[in-house]
């Protein structure tokens, strides 16, 4: 806590006498950048499913990285000129279509950032290729994003469903047990997740004695036909792996407990499951539960001090999406600041290869070959109620996953 | 058959001409000027417009125009036309994809679609009528939806169409600015078929079933096939939208087909004026560039603001604009002539 | 066996809901003519009014059973003297329009205010166990939801036909017109029975946040299953939404349990039940032909 007053207090100090200082002539090099300024784009979900996991607080998070990166740079920055421009896309590809041109051609931005929702991001993925701008997807977790439909101008950012089922089926099946059943929501995200999943649970000497694609959407709401046969196969199953997401994962999860699952000895593994989703499903009804998550607020000090920072701004702590919106935006930042242009196939160079750390990203590295942005991900468990001391801290990381093997090696699909 | 929910215009208009008729009796140089006034709109619509959400208002108007159709001239309220303007879109973009036509010969490939899919749907659903026709047909959409949900190697499922070309004989239309002038002269000409619809014996049969289907039916008209008849002209032009709306994006989702969409059209018609055909395109308009709007307005609440107009607009004002607008235009008209 | 049984079971306690939601729209559709489209957006309403009761005054889950209905029947009548009573004497697609549009404001005012994420809330402790059906285990509360639903569904046919009241909406819903000739004054009843069938709404929701994700949305989809349902049993029967509100869940938990490699057959099959029995018989299953819709 005292640590982030410090940085607070040292930011605040160097933007106030940078402000005092002020009438000097600019650092050089604004030629170079369009416009003299940079615009960086917050393109997602800010009314509908996706809009508390980032949605609005994400800008924030953008926000804070265009505060820090003047603080550190001063008078040296390439411009003081930053700002960030928004726009709701509410979770519709037609929108984010028209949004992320309209952005890139009429708003001067130069980076589009976010972008939930597979459709959306895919599409905005042909706009910034189109355009030649930059855009760095975060809210996504589709790995056509690095494989078949991979671009020069386009980054993945924080996770995808690789990440995601490497992580909790290898560390899940060597910790808690061999036996796996595995619900999946049936369309491509789910689709993809079950096939990662049983790949990586093979692999780590598991077994996948049962599988089902429940219909997507599920109107009715219940699973409980997949929930019952689970601990009816034959071997019984030690882990019902869960692809679902969102308001489908809180709907498993309540009826997993209905049914006493847990009881019956079968545990619970999670696809995809982020900060908010322990927060309404409280950890109660999740605790032993495992899933991967791609950052944690509450890991080491770096991380709370960030966390600290963000919630004395938002009220709330931040997902893994909000710190990795605030690391894009950094690097970004870094990259035009290194380059001294904001010409996007510069920036492209400059970033190719290279290897970064911040507070999002641990042993980063940004893959040359497809775009991927490697970093450390983490296995985390969901802790029982009665270790929970403080409001959203939630989980207890069970084993940090190196970079290398958290993500995919490059799709031979991607050619950029 | 003859209770209060077959007739369904007679409380609601309480004076007997329909729009129909009011612009048949509007003089000749108010149609040809209000005609150029639309001409001219249309023509600067993506110099005042970004030219996307210009390309946007298009498609939306025939989509529109395609419901009041139904809903204004036929006495039917359709809630599932998501069906026909999303099946439309898919089959353009597969079209255009697989196959590299022109894009105009995509975009009457899945209105030719659209328009077989509106048969055995509208045959099963103008069996009912009033509130009846409109669950079923959102019912029929809704399960459209699903199919395509399901059918992934063909509709590439939540990840969408993506690269959808914009052929046209080598000519360079990525600029949505050059696509929107491409695209003019088929939602024109769409336009002007369904206004020819209704100003056809055929269409003058269709206002009087909706606002007599008993007296229609002892005329001898056979009012089923008439009443199909139109379900699957209006799946034709909300086709023709839909398939220049995938051409447009370049791309189709699932959202086409959701029920939302096909409520977003019934809002578009009920805003710009039920039964007034130009009112729809006026309401796409408005509620195409109102969306746009609120997405970069910072206002989290969408729904809020497109429901609470709406609901004004079904309470207080429903007329709609056209509506409104004409009846203002009509009253001032026959004042100024005494 | 076992397993078919458990199926069976799950099926009912599916359509429960669906009985419910569909006997508030049958109720209100007799009386009124209206087709309620906020019904989805009232059931989520209901799930709402049990969780902020239980967080933010300590109500119960029992308590929040009588009282959110209660609650939501009188927030209806409100919305019904002051929306749908001025458009009652329309055309009834413009109520249909009406309550599409309170759909989307009341869906994004709860938004606004409780966000998008699901809202907890946990199973009432008595309820939390499992019972012994002789063959099989079952979740107490699953049996709780599907006697309490059977319950009411009992309850609402009682008071329709041993009672004034009841005869006065029966005659109206089935034979509009006849009943009115009667001399029969339906108005004064117009209101308290849309509170009536919104607390039935209500109360499928209260039913349905222990067990199913509480989110803005959550009404959002469902209610066009209960649409087609209506249709399947007959828009003016209420026995008939009853039937095909417990037949349904039936119809989908079978296909899902037995047809898994289709997910496609539970999806759609509520639909195209609906399309057979508009070709068989288009005024649905338990409807008349003399009170159409």
């Amino acid at each position: 806590m005292r640590r982030t007053v410090g940085v607070a207090a040292a930011s605040a100090v160097v933007v106030f006498a940078a402000g005092c200082g002020g009438g000097g002539p600019q650092s050089g090099g604004d030629q170079k950048l369009t416009g003299d300024k940079i615009v960086l784009g917050v393109l997602n979900d800010q009314s509908g499913a996706y809009s508390e996991l980032s949605g609005r607080n994400s800008v924030t998070a953008v926000e804070m990285a265009v505060a820090d990166f003047k603080a550190k740079y001063g008078d040296r920055a390439v411009t003081k000129n930053i700002t960030v421009e928004t726009a709701d896309h509410q979770n519709k590809p037609d929108i984010a279509n028209t949004k992320a041109a309209e952005m890139y051609d009429r708003k001067g931005v130069d980076l589009i950032l976010d972008v939930p929702t597979s459709s959306a991001a895919l599409k905005v993925a042909d706009v910034a290729k189109e355009k030649k701008k930059l855009y760095f997807n975060i809210g996504a977790a589709t790995t056509d994003l690095t494989g078949k439909s991979c671009n020069k101008y386009t980054f993945h950012y924080a996770y995808d469903t690789y990440m995601l089922a490497n992580g909790t089926g290898t560390v899940t099946t060597e910790q808690v047990g061999k036996n796996w059943y595995i619900l999946y929501p049936n369309y491509a995200f789910g689709q993809d997740m079950e096939k990662s999943f049983s790949a990586a649970i093979t692999a780590a000497g598991g077994k996948v004695v049962g599988k089902d694609g429940a219909p997507f959407p599920n109107t009715s709401g219940d699973f409980s036909t997949f929930l019952l046969k689970a601990p009816t196969l034959n071997p019984k199953p030690d882990v019902l792996g869960t692809m679902q997401a969102g308001a489908e994962l809180v709907n498993v999860v309540k009826q997993y407990n209905e049914f006493k699952l847990r009881d019956k000895g079968v545990g619970l593994a999670v696809g995809l499951m982020f900060i908010t989703d322990i927060h309404s499903l409280t950890p109660a009804a999740l605790a032993g539960t495992t899933y991967t998550d791609a950052w944690y607020w509450n890991f080491d000090e770096q991380n709370r001090a960030f966390a600290d920072r963000f919630q004395s701004e938002t009220g709330t702590r931040p997902s893994f999406a909000h710190a990795a919106n605030y690391s894009a935006a950094l690097q970004y930042l870094e990259a035009v600041q290194a380059a001294g242009t904001d010409d996007a196939d510069t920036i492209v160079k400059g970033l190719e290869g290279k290897e970064v750390n911040d507070v999002f990203l641990r042993n980063g590295k940004i893959r040359a070959e497809d775009h991927r942005v490697i970093h450390d991900a983490y296995l985390a468990q969901v802790k029982p109620q009665s270790e929970v001391t403080e409001p959203w801290d939630y989980v207890k990381v069970l084993e940090t996953i190196p970079a290398a093997e958290a993500f995919a090696a490059p799709s031979p699909d991607c050619t950029l | 058959m003859t209770s209060t929910v077959d007739t369904p215009a007679d409380a609601t208009r309480p004076a007997p001409p329909s729009g129909l008729l009011t612009v048949a009796r509007a003089p000749g140089w108010v149609r040809y000027a209000l005609l150029a006034a639309g001409l001219i709109a249309a023509l600067w619509l993506p110099n005042g417009l970004y030219p996307a959400v210009a390309v946007d208002i298009l498609c939306w108007a025939l989509f529109a125009v395609a419901v009041d159709l139904l809903l204004g001239f036929t006495g039917l309220m359709s809630f599932g036309h998501a069906a026909f303007w999303g099946a439309s879109a898919y089959v353009t973009g597969l079209v255009a994809i697989h196959a590299g036509l022109p894009f105009p010969a995509a975009v009457l490939a899945g209105a030719l679609a659209a328009a077989v899919l509106a048969v055995p749907i509208g045959y099963l659903a103008v069996k009912r009528t009033g509130i009846y026709f409109a669950m079923v047909t959102l019912a029929f959409a809704q399960m459209v939806y699903y199919v395509a949900n399901e059918w992934r190697s063909v509709t590439r499922g939540e990840n969408g169409l993506q690269g959808v070309p914009r052929s046209l004989f080598g000519l360079d239309l990525s600029d949505d600015y050059y696509f929107y002038y491409a695209m003019l002269p088929i939602v024109l000409l769409g336009l002007a078929a369904a206004w020819r619809i209704v100003h056809s014996p055929f269409g003058r049969v269709l206002v009087g079933i909706r606002d007599n289907p008993a007296r229609a039916r002892a005329l001898g008209y056979p009012v089923h096939r008439y009443k199909l008849t139109a379900f699957v002209l209006s799946g034709f032009i909300a086709g023709l939208g839909g398939g220049l709306f995938a051409v447009g994006h370049r791309f189709v989702s699932l959202d086409v087909l959701h029920w939302t969409t096909s409520g977003k059209a019934v809002v578009v018609v009920v805003l710009g004026g039920i039964g007034t055909l130009w009112g729809g395109v006026l309401g796409a308009a408005l509620v195409v560039r109102l969306e746009d709007w609120l997405s970069f307005s910072n206002f989290e609440a969408i729904g809020l603001v497109t429901g609470g107009i709406f609901v004004l607009v079904v309470l207080l004002f429903r007329r709609g604009i056209w509506g409104s607008a004409e009846a203002l235009a009509r009253r001032w008209w026959t004042s100024r002539k005494r | 066996m076992t397993g078919f049984l458990q199926n069976t079971f799950n099926g009912l306690v599916s359509g429960a809901f669906y009985a419910l939601l569909a006997l508030g729209l049958a109720v209100i559709f007799g009386m009124l003519r209206v087709v309620n489209f906020a019904h989805g957006a009232f059931y989520m309403l209901g799930a709402f009014g049990a969780y902020v009761l239980l967080t933010e005054a300590g109500v119960p889950f029992w308590a929040a059973l009588v009282i959110v209905p209660v609650g939501l029947g009188l927030l209806g009548m409100a919305l019904e003297r002051a929306f749908i009573h001025r458009l009652t004497r329309l055309d009834p697609l413009y109520n249909f329009l009406l309550t599409f549009g309170l759909t989307l404001i009341l869906q994004d005012l709860v938004k606004l205010r409780y966000g998008v994420q699901s809202s907890p809330y946990a199973t009432p402790s008595a309820l939390g166990g499992s019972v012994n059906l002789g063959l099989f285990d079952f979740p107490t509360y699953r049996v709780f939801i599907l006697g309490f639903a059977v319950l009411v569904c009992v309850a609402v046919w009682w008071l329709l036909s041993h009672t004034r009241l009841g005869m006065v909406v029966r005659a109206a819903t089935e034979r509009p017109e006849l009943t009115r000739a009667f001399g029969i004054n339906v108005g004064r009843w117009v209101t308290p029975v849309f509170g009536f069938g919104i607390g039935l709404a209500g109360l499928a929701g209260v039913l349905a946040a222990p067990m199913r994700a509480v989110n803005p949305l959550m009404g959002a989809d469902l209610i066009i299953v209960v649409f087609a349902v209506v249709v399947i049993g007959g828009l003016g029967s209420i026995f008939g939404s009853v039937a095909a509100g417990f037949g349904i869940g039936l119809v989908q938990a079978w296909g899902e349990a037995y047809l898994s490699d289709f997910p496609i057959v539970s999806q759609t099959v509520v639909f195209v039940v609906m399309a057979v029995v508009l070709l068989w018989r288009p005024a649905g299953l338990f409807g008349r032909e003399e009170a159409p819709a």
